[in-house]
């Protein structure tokens, strides 16, 4: 009677129990079928800004300023601009979204996370061989990196913005021949933009195909080999856009506006990145396409086969 | 309310806890991208990439965690407690911290050295290795350790005067007796190293066919804000951890100290 007893108890707990797992399952399945709404809050002091890694120190220093001169808090999450869009995307929080690249600001408006028509392009960029600082491996063109024993890193193309727009400078500069020759070079694939830096500046590898900014990052251990004119592809930039989910649209754009006036554009200008495109022109030489898209090539995946 | 109704009532709350994540999940799941991201080259690499990592940081953990453990709970010798403080350093600095401390390593001379002469392992399969291998190492030594510490040293002292040496003693009567908790060691090891995810991403890189593993995968997903990308290599990683944790656990035929 006793073990009948038992198991009876057994029974009921393991009913509420799945019962009570199912109902969490539904409501939490239901619970992320929810649409936020947007609507706009006069009292809101504060701004949530989702913005990629790689340009935080001038994007820290921007918030500061625009804080000192309007009284309104700007609270920065910084992450890869994929990552921090997924945080945007889940959280459904967030007024502006401000990634490292033009390619993901392209994904936020097929997901409708951002309005388009608020989309502004803050900062120009040039690509750039970057080496160890004193070039002890004496490379002085794209060419060099296909010389044996070099040892070759780029951003992963598939993720990040200056790892696809490397692809496209190998893609159409080099040889077939060449092409292999860079391959058996290129060791590895940064997970982001600032690790591709950082493989420079920690002696990882000889050379990556990053920014000419990145020498300003680290001006102690980077050296920059510029690129040769025909070599360039297009100029990239970084755009900041207005979230879906922003309740204070106007606030938001004002933060845009501060970041294109001539103290915003000052702030970034301190660390080396181009303001207008006229000025990445110029550092160019000749005109390029500015932006733009370049679908990656499917060896470039398969590569580590 | 009994002791045993409470301490049950805890254990499924632990068990709700985790399914309600898991649930969480499944609103992002599609069926069609599930098989199409299961079986294709890529995945099934990773896959295959992180087992083996995995399994190759565990032997090597074991050939030097198995005697270190020992050492330290059966022998008094100068140094045993630095030795025995340094084993939680994986524990206590992040992943990604870890990752950073190897690399750095690697920018010394003697890194240079080692990788210049003997094998590179930034950015290669060595590297994924070498961050799991860094990751498990200490935890797993000391895990061994309480195995031996629960076993009264009386015991082989006894076999000694029967005759046997030190290393029959160990191999005859210590060893047999913490054959469970050493098991259980590293199959707790073997799943840490297989969820590696911030040393290894740091040491060795995020090139597909190459070093992806599946957590790295996972994040790479996310990187590009495919969350369901992301939610269908999670369940990947989930289910066959548990899978392989459920299998082995039913070989070795693990119980408890239950009386009825």
């Amino acid at each position: 009677m006793f073990s009948s007893k038992k198991s009876i108890i057994f029974k009921k707990t393991t009913l509420i129990l799945s019962i009570l797992t199912l109902s969490i399952g539904i409501a939490l399945t239901g619970c992320s079928k929810s649409t936020a709404t947007n609507k706009d809050n006069t009292t809101q002091k504060s701004l949530l800004v989702y913005a990629g890694a790689a340009s935080k120190p001038p994007t820290e220093e921007a918030a500061k300023a625009f804080e000192k001169e309007t009284g309104i808090r700007v609270d920065l999450i910084f992450g890869g601009s994929g990552t921090v869009l997924s945080q945007m995307e889940l959280s459904k929080k967030g007024d502006l979204y401000f990634p490292g690249s033009s390619d993901f600001m392209e994904k936020a408006i097929q997901k409708k996370l951002v309005y388009p028509k608020t989309e502004s392009r803050i900062v120009y960029l040039v690509n750039s061989i970057n080496v160890q600082k004193g070039n002890p491996k004496n490379i002085h063109s794209l060419k060099d990196l296909t010389k044996p024993g070099i040892k070759i890193a780029i951003a992963n193309p598939e993720t990040v913005c200056v790892g696809l727009y490397a692809t496209e400078i190998i893609d159409k500069t080099f040889t077939d021949q060449e092409k292999e020759s860079f391959k058996k070079n290129l060791l590895n694939y940064t997970e982001s933009c600032d690790k591709t830096a950082t493989a420079i500046s920690l002696k990882t590898v000889d050379a990556v195909i990053g920014w000419s900014v990145f020498q300003d990052w680290d001006p102690a251990k980077i050296e920059n080999i510029p690129l040769k004119q025909n070599e360039i592809q297009r100029i990239g930039y970084i755009p900041i856009a207005v979230s879906t989910f922003s309740e204070n649209k106007k606030l938001a754009q004002q933060f845009i506006d501060f970041l294109n006036s001539k103290e915003g554009k000052s702030i970034f200008k301190k660390y080396k990145y181009f303001a207008t495109p006229e000025e990445a022109t110029k550092y160019v030489g000749v005109k390029k396409p500015v932006g733009g898209e370049y679908k990656l090539n499917e060896e470039w995946i398969n590569i580590g086969k | 309310m009994g002791m045993k109704k409470v301490s049950i009532t805890f254990s499924f709350i632990t068990l709700l806890f985790y399914l309600t994540l898991i649930f969480s999940l499944l609103s992002f799941i599609s069926k069609d991208r599930f098989f199409e991201i299961l079986f294709s080259e890529r995945t099934l690499f990773s896959i295959k990439l992180s087992m083996t990592a995995a399994f190759v940081a565990v032997l090597l953990s074991f050939i030097i965690a198995l005697p270190a453990a020992y050492a330290l709970s059966r022998y008094e010798f100068f140094g045993k407690n630095f030795v025995d403080l340094i084993l939680e350093l994986p524990m206590i600095v992040s992943p990604a911290a870890l990752g950073a401390i190897l690399l750095l390593f690697f920018y010394n001379n003697l890194g240079t050295w080692i990788q210049g002469n003997i094998q590179q392992f930034v950015f290669t399969f060595y590297g994924i290795i070498l961050a799991q291998f860094t990751t498990i190492l200490g935890i797993t030594i000391r895990m061994i350790k309480n195995g031996f510490d629960e076993i009264p040293s009386r015991y082989e002292n006894a076999a000694r005067t029967l005759g046997a040496s030190s290393f029959q003693a160990f191999r005859s009567v210590s060893l047999p007796l913490c054959r469970r908790s050493i098991l259980s060691t590293l199959i707790f090891a073997w799943a840490k190293a297989v969820g590696e995810f911030g040393a290894t991403i740091t040491l060795a890189g995020t090139m597909a066919m190459r070093t992806e593993t599946l957590p790295v995968a996972i994040f790479m997903r996310l990187s590009v804000a495919d969350i369901q990308g992301a939610v269908v290599l999670i369940t990947i990683l989930l289910a066959i951890g548990l899978f392989v944790l459920f299998i082995v656990r039913q070989v070795i035929g693990g119980k408890s100290n239950a009386s009825n």
